[in-house]
């Protein structure tokens, strides 16, 4: 057993040993029911308990909670604790309360009213007691109810240090945890003061708290920064021997100084001149140290020491304004690339790759390639040369950049697998950034394909592809290059498509020579052609339609391939499709018709490099912000002469890329006369509601390559509707009359199912939102209106609420409940609206509520049916419809469709058999209505004669209406 | 197949580990350990699956028992075999502790060894086994002994060897019952059925022919008007020496439905199924002889008539009546009844007509002994019971109050009718057998609903 001493609690030592002497879990419940029996007769006891005894048991208490088990009393004794004089009880009260008592008990107030009475108190060590607890709870009622007191200890000043410092700990504790419930007064004004308190610690933690505010409204604490500069020179210019408890390691108050330096780092460079150089001076001074000899062989020494200096070099970053500091800190980063330490290395390149975006130290920074390079080569360590990675790409420019990605693309084909992607995004945008020469431009993408091409994402080969194509000089090269990395003998599927691309486009242009004649070409690329997958396969035949306009002499080589029967039948749908269609265009239209359709593709509109915006997203913080936009600038210009040669495009292309489910609907509107020009859209994003004509010339590759940001591309691909409904969505509302569940509307973003299900005149429907996307969608926001004036009558519906975000790829529920009150004849409108990168979008779409859903079928013979029948005379009830049929009349069918319909299909009623009897009871909330239902097909002429006759006037017409659409 | 078998302590070190087949590997050990003994919430069904590996476990008092299996086996085999390991283990050194396993494991090892052979279990009987796995280490048998050993194991009768000897052949059979209870406040019976169990330890001569007679309907009816009577009838063997055993009674007044039974292996069941007799050769020493469960016409020993009051949050009071209902003549014993208080008790005061009361925290109950209690009497316990105020607002559920006791009858009704001994070549009969049978009735959980 422990010892005992003074105002230890023996009884509770002897609790604990007895738990811990406890052979088995079943024992250790029968020692704590035994207790806690004991200590409930002893609260409950008639004598008052003496605070030992209270803190005895309090503890006891305390010790069976943390033992895993509840405790549902007790508490009033805690807070009766709190109210005691003794430093051991109090502490033990408050202690049981930071443990046990929630934020929303119901003895916070008076708990609140203890602490408040404590802090209101002159017992110093009270009061920190008591904002010990608050520090601990941290609840929005106790940052509401202390709001007044706890500043006022901060700036009283009367309180001792200790006091203060933990009062400002505890207040940056509420600030954090309910920043709102704090109100601004006047101490705010003082509590920059704090920062010249004689206290170290007090500043210390004054320093923390400032920031805290700082940060959230940096106008208001602007005084500090004279404040804090002043107090940075003191503790800088001061000896180790000065600060005597706040010098760690002889360097002095390290915590303090990185706590200043961080908070300077919110405000601009100080604009008054005496401050400026003051901070200049201590930034310098604090450089200069780094160069002295260490004054103790110690770890935490040279730690300290190098955590201040680091915060400084951040501060010389952020300040971007002194030329000299910034060098400087360069030259002190550079010491370090090849300091011993990893860390030291790491935290060195990190700088760096921030001091390569200031425009003063750039070059300084230039300085260190080779280190870089060698560190890059030979690191241990992989997120060390990933910074080195990092630290070269920022550090480019014009006149190392080819030297930075040669070795870049050198070190690619041993670099460590987690960092390829990355380094094949920053590879691809350094070459086009910087290229001055195309041809080095296309060489660089093509090794890099050839060297990891499996980390070539589709925006790299993209890309090239519309460098090559708005570039009229580099085509001829790129063919020829293309056309040599393609005769390797095992090439990557990407190399497949950048040269199945640019030959089928550019192959003419070295078919002059006889090595790389048209036939030669054709074997070369289709001599991949079996290795590759159905998208790439679709790309090539694709080229291999644009050689038989390139090269007529080998048109009867390409169709034989494509009459096929790897082809034409191949099981692959899309493929197929090509495959006759091609053989169809190239063997019907005659050589002018063809030359018109399989026209050179047209240049792109120049806009943001989407490799860029693909890295961003990958890694938001590691592409340098700064760099960036003066980089964009200056890369913009040769792009819009890129794009200016070759400006009259042609009005008729194929897109090559095409990768869509089904071009035949666009094949459909090529043969009809549009026009005379007529766009062959083989994109087949589009959905057949798409307007054809502008998008496509433009649009199409475009939105291919962009999906990331483009705006003016959503309408085109997603076909969506602005003002009405949705396309597509009218047809898919329709099939839904007679079923309960699938899909209602599908696009790339978005597909939207839908399931309900119905029982009398209620009806429950839930919407089930899948994104297609790898992007969250966000802003995500769905309205269901009901047209007309139905709303105050017909449909009541309930709409739970659905979450802000749809994830990646992630499905999201939502439920609808709809009350029929009435009959209604239209169904109520969704619209979705979310944004989508950026990019607004909206869906209106039907929701599949209609007014036979609340139907139930019913069952009776056939005199009932007849006698009812006979009832229901009057013309108001009824309402008869001849219709054409769509489809041939199918017996079985039409009876499916009426037991959809949810009416009953009755047998034996009607002497004719082919004619349908069906009856049922819709319900509503006011009244149930009879339905009965004849469908009399007559075969040879093709029609049907649908009579309802409803119980309700109205009623049998909107039936009527519905069912005919079925048929 | 069992895949390995292992006993722990109750801190979950490993005692005995034993492992039969490959797929079982070292980690097994821990994984049980971790999931099972060590988990957080008290793991309640005997069965885990931890990757894809069961384990089915028993506890006896602080001694975990863990059988482990990657296939799919009959759990209920498993479980079987594990209560007749400690069964073995008990016979062979008393009751199963963590000493005693200490003391113990390289029999415990040679007893694995025997009972499982690449995990299907084998022979279990403690008998047999002990003719083979002593404790008085090794002695060098004879050949003709081991020749015999080998001969009796593999041959027809396993379980009872040749040439046995008593000078008095005597035969003990015991009806161990357990009646369970569920009965709501108003005294409504919502469930209720007993387990029996037949105990039997025969000191008998030779190899001889045991005929069981009961009276469960079915053998009776199949039995029809043959003299059965008269087979109890001249039953008259028995000097009524022990207050505990008696003759076996001469009046079968009514026959008993059993639900389902099952017999030791020793009984012939193509007899029991084609003549409807019980006839069996035993083996020497005790063995069970059956196993039934009855489910209608029970004799309930004893009802509880409880009545909780609660007078405001502070304060309830408990009042519970006891009766028992049996022949006035008969004596239950150990009777302990206990009232569970409510989870915020502060203090109770009881006051009781007969036995002992007190309150135990421990345990959060009344407990309510009475020693002996005759038949057709009754007893009644008032408590006091205070409450502390809680901030806990979930009411109490009010546990049922349960019953232990020991009666010396069978509730379900079950009665022996006759045991007959056959041994055609010694020169001893039926008559000379001196035979002695018990009942015993005791308590399962036997619950009142308050």
């Amino acid at each position: 057993m422990p010892t005992v001493k003074g105002d230890g609690m023996r009884g509770l030592a002897v609790f604990i040993s007895d738990i811990r002497n406890c052979k088995s879990k079943e024992a250790e419940i029968k020692r704590i029911n035994k207790e806690l029996a004991n200590i409930r007769s002893k609260f409950k006891g008639d004598k008052t308990l003496d605070g030992y005894q209270k803190k005895k048991y309090v503890c006891k208490l305390l010790f069976i909670f943390l033992l895993g088990h509840d405790i549902d009393f007790g508490h009033m004794e805690a807070v009766n604790l709190l109210s005691s004089n003794r430093y051991t009880e109090k502490q033990i009260g408050y202690l049981f309360i930071s443990v046990l008592i929630g934020a929303n008990n119901d003895l916070m107030k008076l708990v609140i009213q203890a602490i408040r009475n404590d802090l209101a108190g002159r017992n110093p060590i009270h009061i920190t007691l008591a904002l010990q607890c608050v520090a601990n709870i941290g609840s929005r009622e106790m940052a509401e109810g202390l709001s007044v007191d706890i500043p006022k200890l901060l700036v009283s000043g009367d309180t001792i240090d200790s006091v203060k410092q933990s009062a400002a700990l505890t207040l940056l504790r509420l600030l954090r945890s309910s920043p709102d419930s704090i109100p601004m007064g006047e101490w705010m004004s003082r509590i920059i003061h704090l920062l010249n308190d004689q206290h170290m610690g007090v500043v210390t933690a004054a320093a923390s708290l400032i920031e805290n505010l700082v940060k959230k409204n940096p106008e208001e604490y602007k005084g500090c920064v004279s404040l804090a500069v002043s107090r940075l020179s003191r503790i800088v210019t001061s000896s180790y021997t000065d600060l005597q408890d706040y010098t760690y390691y002889f360097v002095p108050a390290p915590w303090l100084s990185v706590k200043l330096l961080r908070l300077l780092q919110n405000y601009p460079p100080p604009e008054d001149p005496a401050v400026k150089t003051r901070l200049s001076e201590c930034l310098e001074t604090i450089l200069n140290k780094a160069q002295e000899p260490p004054k103790s062989k110690k770890v935490q020494h040279s730690n300290a020491k190098n955590a201040v200096l680091f915060e400084a070099i951040n501060l010389i970053i952020h300040m971007d304004s002194d030329p000299n500091l910034l060098v400087r800190a360069c030259n002190q980063l550079g010491q370090f690339l090849q300091h011993r330490e990893t860390n030291l290395r790491y935290l060195a390149l990190e700088s760096m790759c921030l001091l390569a975006t200031s425009e003063f130290s750039h070059e300084a920074v230039k300085k260190h390639q080779e280190t870089v390079i060698t560190a890059l080569k030979t690191e241990r360590d992989v997120s060390v040369r990933q910074r080195a990675v990092d630290l070269l790409y920022a550090m480019c420019d014009r006149t190392n950049a080819e030297e930075i990605v040669g070795e870049m693309l050198e070190y690619l084909e041993s670099a460590d697998y987690s960092i390829r992607e990355e380094m094949v995004l920053k590879v691809a945008i350094l070459a086009e950034k910087y290229a001055v020469d195309y041809t080095w431009y296309v060489d660089v993408i093509l090794n890099l394909i050839r060297i990891a091409g499996d980390y070539v994402s589709e925006e790299v080969w993209y890309r090239v592809i519309q460098i090559v194509i708005n570039r009229d000089d580099v085509q001829g090269y790129a063919a020829k290059t293309v056309f040599e990395a393609l005769q390797a003998p095992a090439c990557h599927e990407n190399m497949v498509k950048v040269g199945g691309y640019i030959l089928g486009e550019f192959g003419n242009l070295i078919a002059g020579d006889p090595r790389s004649g048209s036939a030669v070409q054709f074997q070369l690329l289709h001599s991949k052609y079996h290795l590759c997958s159905p998208a790439t396969r679709g790309l090539l035949l694709s080229a291999y339609i644009k050689f038989i306009n390139l090269f007529p002499e080998i048109k009867h080589i390409i169709q034989d391939v494509l009459r096929s029967d790897n082809n034409m039948r191949n099981a692959d749908v899309e493929l197929q499709q090509r495959s006759i269609e091609y053989l169809q265009l190239s063997s019907i239209t005659t050589a002018d018709v063809l030359a018109t359709v399989l026209e050179e593709m047209p240049p792109f509109p120049e806009r943001e490099s989407s490799i860029l915006a693909k890295l961003k997203k990958k890694k938001p913080s590691s592409v340098p912000e700064g760099s960036e936009q003066k980089e964009t600038t200056a890369s913009k210009i040769p792009a819009v002469q890129m794009s200016n040669n070759v400006d009259i495009a042609p009005p008729t292309s194929i897109n090559l890329m095409s990768q869509g489910e089904s071009s035949t609907d666009d094949f459909v509107d090529q043969g009809s006369p549009q026009g005379g020009s007529a766009s062959v859209d083989l994109l087949g994003l589009g959905s057949p509601t798409q307007p054809t004509a502008p998008s496509v010339g433009s649009g199409g590759l475009l939105d291919m390559f962009d999906t990331l940001t483009s705006h003016s591309s959503a309408p085109a691909t997603n076909g969506i509707d602005l003002g009405g409904l949705s396309g597509g969505a009218e047809e898919a509302f329709r099939k839904f009359i007679c079923k309960n569940n699938g899909v209602l509307f599908e696009n790339d973003l978005l597909q939207i199912g839908v399931k309900s299900e119905y029982r009398e005149d209620l009806g429950r429907l839930w919407v089930f939102y899948g994104n297609k996307t790898t992007f969250q969608l966000n802003a995500f926001l769905v309205d269901v209106s009901t047209p007309g004036n139905l709303s105050e009558t017909g449909l009541s519906i309930q709409q739970k609420p659905v979450g802000g975000e749809v994830e990646a790829g992630a499905q999201v529920k939502q439920q609808f409940n709809m009350a029929c009150v009435q009959e209604f004849a239209e169904a109520p409108v969704m619209t979705i609206q979310f944004l989508y990168s950026g990019a607004q979008q909206k869906i209106s779409l039907k929701l599949p509520v209609v007014l036979n859903k609340y139907i139930t079928p019913a069952e009776m013979d056939a005199n009932t049916f007849f006698t009812r029948w006979k009832a229901l005379n009057s013309p108001s009830q009824e309402c008869q419809q001849i219709i054409k049929a769509t489809s041939p009349i199918d017996h079985e069918q039409v009876k499916a469709k009426l037991i959809g319909f949810s009416v009953s299909v009755l047998e034996k009623v009607d002497p004719n058999a082919e004619n349908f009897v069906s009856a049922g009871i819709l319900y509503t909330r006011n009244q149930q209505v009879g339905i009965l239902l004849r469908l009399e097909p007559n075969k040879q002429a093709q029609m049907y004669r649908l009579t309802v006759r409803a119980s309700r006037d109205k009623v049998a017409k909107i039936l009527c209406d519905l069912m005919q659409t079925q048929l | 197949m069992i895949g390995g078998l292992f006993i722990y302590n109750h801190k979950g070190e490993v005692l005995i580990s034993r492992v039969y087949r490959d797929d079982i590997g070292r980690n097994a050990v821990d994984a049980f350990r971790v999931n099972v003994i060590h988990a957080r919430q008290q793991v309640r069904s005997p069965v885990t699956n931890i990757a894809r590996t069961s384990f089915f476990h028993i506890k006896r008092s602080n001694i975990w028992l863990a059988a482990v299996t990657k296939q799919n086996v009959n759990a209920a085999m498993v479980f079987e075999f594990l209560h007749k390991m400690t069964d073995v283990m008990a016979a062979y050194f008393g009751k199963v502790t963590e000493e005693n396993i200490k003391n113990n494991f390289v029999l415990i090892y040679e007893i694995l060894d025997e009972i499982l052979d690449f995990g299907y279990p084998q022979n279990t009987d403690t008998g047999i086994l002990k003719t083979f796995i002593t404790q008085q280490g090794v002695k060098s048998q004879s050949k003709e002994e081991t020749s015999q050993i080998t001969s009796q194991v593999t041959g027809q009768i396993g379980w009872r060897r040749e040439g046995i000897k008593y000078r008095r052949n005597e035969l003990f059979l015991d009806v161990l019952e357990s009646v369970n209870l569920l009965m709501s406040p108003q005294g409504q019976v919502l469930s209720a059925h007993v387990a029996g169990r037949i105990v039997m330890k025969s000191y008998l001569s030779g190899m001889p022919e045991c005929k069981f007679g009961i009276n469960d309907k079915v053998l009776m009816e199949s039995k029809g008007g043959k003299s059965g009577q008269d087979d109890t009838r001249g039953g008259g063997y028995v000097k009524n020496t022990s207050g505990l055993y008696s003759k076996p009674s001469s009046s079968t007044k009514t026959s008993i439905a059993i639900d389902d039974c099952q017999f030791h292996q020793c009984v012939k069941l193509s007899k029991f199924e084609t003549e409807h007799s019980i006839s069996f050769i035993p083996p020497d020493g005790e063995f069970e002889l059956m196993r039934y469960r009855t489910t209608k016409d029970i004799s309930l020993p004893f009802r509880t008539i409880p009545l909780v009051r609660e007078v405001g949050r502070q304060k309830m009071e408990v009042k519970v009546v006891v009766k028992s209902n049996f022949k006035p003549s008969l004596l239950a014993q150990k009777v302990e009844v206990r009232i569970p208080t409510p989870l915020n008790t502060s203090g109770v005061q009881v006051i009781c007509m007969k036995g002992k009361a007190k309150y135990k925290a421990s345990e959060n109950a009344i407990v309510w002994k009475i020693k002996r209690m005759g038949g057709m009497k009754e007893c009644q316990l008032s408590a006091e019971i205070e409450l502390l105020n809680t901030n806990d607002k979930r009411k109490w559920t009010r546990p049922p109050i349960s019953m232990n006791f020991e009666v010396p009858f069978a509730p379900s009704g079950f009665k022996v009718r006759y045991l007959k001994v056959f041994e055609p070549k010694l020169n001893y009969s039926d008559h000379d057998v001196i035979k002695w049978v018990r009942y015993i009735g005791r308590s399962g959980l036997y619950e009142t609903r308050c």
